[in-house]
């Protein structure tokens, strides 16, 4: 068959296949071009899962007749002021995305200009475009795209339900709405408004994004180097999720996904996270625009840095920091865990059905509440690691809590130290944060009274966390010990495998580990760590390899250093079921306040716990 | 089967034939032992399918036949009988066994004999007689260094093979390792050994093999198969499957040209690492070595636990060097040494290192440097 130059429509067909995979990305682009053109609102209207209608309203800057017609042309954009990618400061770019969307659907768009006196409306179907037209509206844009993909049935056919397709349009419009806490998004299907979120800080967004709860249980976190800067948020260790569903990284204000962003997320959290649980992170990444490549990737979810190594570095060092600087605040549910523990025990307490509505409506006038002055340990609403029965009863207290917590700000703090003092003599000990102990009980846990409540404290759990951080001192002081082998190691990898591995020999050295090239394919190992003993070389090796493939960190080689450590401080601390006298108890509260990431043992469970003063005035319907 | 037998010497069999049996194991048959009643006595057989072993007790055989019993319940009962009793053990059906010695009387469950697992070995391609302090030598001065690290399955045991010296005599030597030292020793083969190909006893074999020597007189019997050892001790016979594997050339981890020798007081050098690697808490902490011409200091720096040092009197011919070692492996190598002197053997401080005792070349350690 002879070669022949294809037609411009199949041109733009082909260029939407990589464009416009699925309704979401049509949002994506559309809504990325609202907010270029600077709306301060935006409202997305969904019908049958987008395949009838996708509508992107905002109160941008508008279009004139001229660029109307030209903006539904391939490669015109606005958004280039010459004609150089280095400096991109807008999210879109390529010109692309109106004209491929044009190519797979029936697309009107209505805008006017904010100075103009009239709007204009063109349409364009399957490619084919018709005069602009006078029409009306305020100022601003509105986008119509309908029947998506009538032009190109295959793709129609790979569609999944309409609710699936919400859903992944309603992520994508919450990613961006992170991003842009200042503009009003808005999203509504023909059942129901999937949310409308106002403008306001980012905090506010935060919250109505990833909840409250998350936001009460963060710390911020930010960093910089060499034109770089990070910040963010990430959740306390002991708040934790069973997927790595909650971490969002924004580039320049650009929502990106990065297969990488979990792992370093992982490594910045290891030896402070249960396995298998991830935090929640919300992670900003600023440069100049010239130090990130964002032309990878045709829908732009990812993105290239000129130093990736160090933008890795710097995120990892931000949280690391920021956890041992955190670390000794604890996440749990308590305000969860008493009624539901104790509802047979206390006969007098509210059943949590009857108070059910009640609660509902409490917490509805606490959400109005500004509860910026909470104390992060005991507002956290129970989390999904429960079990679905108690949800009612906990949502119930959650409510309850949730009204007198601005209590819990600094005038709070003085009621509770009068009561404490009227109770038992002020004590110098209960200026500390973890207070003075007052008796152990069981054997297993100590409780003590601070200035403005009780923590209970597991006394392995955090003696076990203070010997693992000496044990750490002592080795980043001696160094990693290396035992040479007799026999040197060959180890059979894939070829790619072989040369990450020997990329890294530097860093892999300083974590015991000696290795040499050894043909194509494989490597020599000549020393290992010492601490690992008689360890499974050849697995060692390829665990490692992989996560230098992954994302550039020998993981594998950490984890087992630090697994060495922790087995050595599980049973060298003082275990459940040893009597400790008041000056011992003491004792390990002040050297966990001392002791870095205190708040989680070494399996990441929480170490202690608190019950304010105001908690207990709850129970006991003082309040 | 009906048979008496005295509870001394089955319970001295039984105490041979039960350690071979595990503790938990998926095929119930294996945790029972074999017992057939024959002409010659009562013969007792335990296997864990890799290892069987045989014992024969002097028995007063009323009616032949086979049955097997729980091994380790059947060893608990006897153990308890008073010393010097009779008993009797005999199969009143199919599924049960019945010990009865004076007024104990016990009913245990019985598995069928013949589904008893049997680890013939073939005709043997060596037979020859080891004394038994030989063979005990060979053991005792090795299995310290045999790995047991699984995934270089073919360290997890004792390599024994025969090679001919300078003189012309055929010697034996037996090796281990685990990577990260290696002992050898050798003696004269014995007779009729000469030419067997390099054999891997694993090292539950091993154990079980010394601890049948220390009662042992007579020469051991061996037998080899291509894939199977068999060696017969006062009458009690085991046979165990080699490791099939290639034990790797540790002829060229031995160096040869170290010209830096260290000659210490064993039991000094030992007491002093002992001491000294106290302060160490992480496993694996080296103990530094820092040796010049009559001084050899030894130390330990742990930042957080203190430091320690200890010096020694030593004879060295070389450039003062500095070298860290496993504590571990010093003390184990240095429990081998009999003679009043160690004799070390170094090259640097990244290199190999021999250690060895100074009256007697049969044995030879080598051992890898720490680096910190």
């Amino acid at each position: 068959m002879a070669i022949r130059r294809l037609p411009e429509t199949l041109i733009n067909r082909i260029a939407a296949g990589e464009v416009v995979e699925r309704p979401a990305s049509v949002v994506k682009e559309l809504v990325e071009n609202a907010l270029d053109a600077g709306a301060g609102e935006v409202e997305t209207i969904f019908r049958d899962g987008g395949r009838s209608l996708i509508e992107v309203r905002d109160d941008g800057c508008g279009m004139t007749r001229e660029d109307l017609a030209l903006a539904v042309e391939r490669h015109a954009t606005s958004k280039l002021d010459d004609d150089s990618l280095v400096r991109i400061i807008t999210l879109g770019f390529r010109g692309e995305a109106l004209a491929s969307i044009a190519a797979v659907a029936r697309l009107a768009i209505i805008s006017r200009r904010q100075e103009a006196d009239t709007a204009w409306e063109i349409r364009v179907e399957a490619g084919r475009k018709e005069e602009p037209r006078p029409a009306a509206r305020a100022p601003g844009t509105t986008v119509s795209v309908r029947d998506l993909f009538f032009a190109t049935p295959a793709r129609l056919k790979f569609l999944r339900s309409a609710r699936a397709e919400t859903m992944e349009a309603a992520r994508v419009l919450r990613r961006l709405a992170l991003a842009h806490p200042d503009v009003a998004f808005r999203f509504v299907t023909e059942a129901r408004a999937v949310f409308s979120l106002a403008p306001g800080t980012e905090e506010a967004r935060i919250a109505a994004i990833l909840g409250r709860a998350f936001l009460d249980n963060a710390f911020a976190f930010a960093a910089e180097r060499e034109g770089y800067s990070v910040r963010g948020w990430g959740s306390l260790p002991t708040f934790s999720r069973g997927q790595p569903d909650q971490q969002y990284l924004f580039v320049n204000g650009r929502p990106v996904t990065d297969r990488q962003l979990s792992g370093l997320v992982r490594a910045a959290y290891s030896d402070v996270l249960e396995k298998g649980r991830h935090p929640s992170v919300v992670l900003h990444i600023a440069c100049a625009p010239e130090l990130v490549d964002v032309n990878v990737h045709p829908a732009k979810r990812e993105v290239r840095f000129r130093q990736p190594a160090l933008v890795r570095s710097l995120i990892i060092n931000a949280l690391r920091e920021a956890i041992a600087r955190e670390g000794q605040r604890t996440a749990m549910p308590v305000r969860g865990m008493v009624p539901a523990g104790d509802d047979n025990k206390l006969p007098h307490q509210e059943k949590p059905a009857a108070g059910a509505a009640f609660a509902d409506r409490l917490s509805q006038e606490a959400a109005r509440l500004s509860l910026a002055a909470q104390a992060p340990l005991m507002d956290l609403p129970p989390q999904g690691r429960h079990s679905a029965g108690l949800a009612e009863s906990k949502t119930a207290f959650a409510g309850v809590a949730d009204v007198s917590a601005p209590d819990l700000s600094p005038a709070g703090l003085d009621a509770g130290a009068d009561a404490g003092a009227a109770e038992t003599g002020a004590e110098a000990a209960e200026n500390h944060p973890l207070g003075a102990a007052l008796a152990q009980v069981h054997g297993t846990y100590i409780i003590a009274q601070t200035q403005d409540g009780i923590v209970i404290v597991d006394q392995h759990a955090a003696h076990e966390r203070i010997v693992l951080e000496r044990l750490k001192r002592e080795r980043a002081a001696g160094g990693i010990s290396r035992q040479g082998l007799l026999i040197p190691e060959v180890v059979e990898l894939d070829a790619d495998s072989a040369d990450a591995v020997l990329a890294h020999a530097e860093m892999l050295a300083d974590l015991g580990l000696v290795v040499e090239p050894f043909g194509p394919g494989a490597v020599l190992v000549r020393e290992v760590p010492a601490a690992l003993g008689h360890c499974d070389v050849a697995g060692l090796v390829r665990d490692v390899a992989a996560d230098l493939i992954a994302h550039d960190l020998p993981q594998a080689l950490q984890e087992r250093l630090e697994h060495v450590l922790a087995t050595f401080a599980c049973h060298h601390s003082v275990r459940a079921g040893r009597f400790l006298t008041r000056e011992e108890m003491d004792a390990l509260l002040r050297e966990m306040e001392r002791t870095p990431r205190s708040g989680q043992c070494n399996h990441g469970r929480p170490t202690w716990v608190k019950l304010t003063l105001a908690d207990l005035e709850r129970l006991f319907k003082r309040a | 089967m009906r048979v008496t037998v005295e509870r001394n010497a089955l319970l001295k069999a039984l105490g041979h034939v039960q350690s071979v049996v595990e503790r938990r194991t998926t095929v119930p048959i294996l945790s029972n032992v074999l017992m057939q009643a024959g002409e010659e006595g009562l013969k007792l057989t335990a296997t864990d399918l890799d290892m069987e072993v045989v014992e024969e007790v002097a028995a007063n055989v009323l009616e032949g036949g086979a049955g097997t019993a729980p091994a380790h319940l059947l060893h608990d009962i006897v153990r308890k009988l008073p010393d010097g009793s009779q008993l009797s053990i005999e199969q009143p059906d199919e599924g049960r066994v019945a010990v009865i010695s004076g007024r104990s009387r016990f009913m245990l469950p019985a598995l069928p004999p013949e589904d008893f697992p049997d680890l013939a070995a073939g005709e043997p391609s060596h037979e020859f007689a080891i004394p038994v302090d030989d063979l005990a030598f060979f053991i005792e001065r090795t299995k310290f260094a045999i790995s047991t690290e699984e995934t270089r399955y073919y360290l997890n045991g004792i390599y024994f093979h025969t090679l001919e010296r300078e003189d012309g005599s055929v010697a034996m030597r037996a090796v281990a390792t685990d990577g990260h030292r290696l002992a050898r020793a050798e003696l004269p083969a014995p007779e009729g050994a000469a030419g067997m190909p390099g054999i891997i006893v694993p090292r539950k074999a091993v154990l079980e093999l010394l601890r049948l020597l220390d009662a042992a007189e007579e020469d051991v019997q061996v037998a080899l198969t291509q894939s199977k050892i068999r060696f017969a001790i006062d009458g009690v016979v085991l046979t165990t499957k080699l490791i099939d594997g290639n034990f790797p050339d540790y002829e060229r981890v031995i160096p040869i040209d170290n010209d830096k020798r260290l000659e210490v007081d064993t039991r000094l050098f030992a007491q002093a690492v002992d001491r000294v690697s106290t302060v160490s808490s992480e496993k694996g902490r080296a103990v530094k070595l820092s040796i010049e011409s009559e001084r050899l200091v030894l130390s330990v720096n742990n930042p957080e636990a203190g430091s320690a040092e200890e010096e020694l009197s030593c004879h060295y011919e070389g450039e003062p060097l500095e070298i860290g070692f496993n504590a571990r492996y010093l003390l184990e190598i240095a429990a081998q040494i009999e003679s009043a002197t160690t004799v070390f053997l170094f090259s640097d401080a990244a290199s190999p290192t021999i250690m060895r005792d100074s009256d007697d070349d049969r044995t030879i350690y080598v051992l890898m440097p720490m680096r910190v």
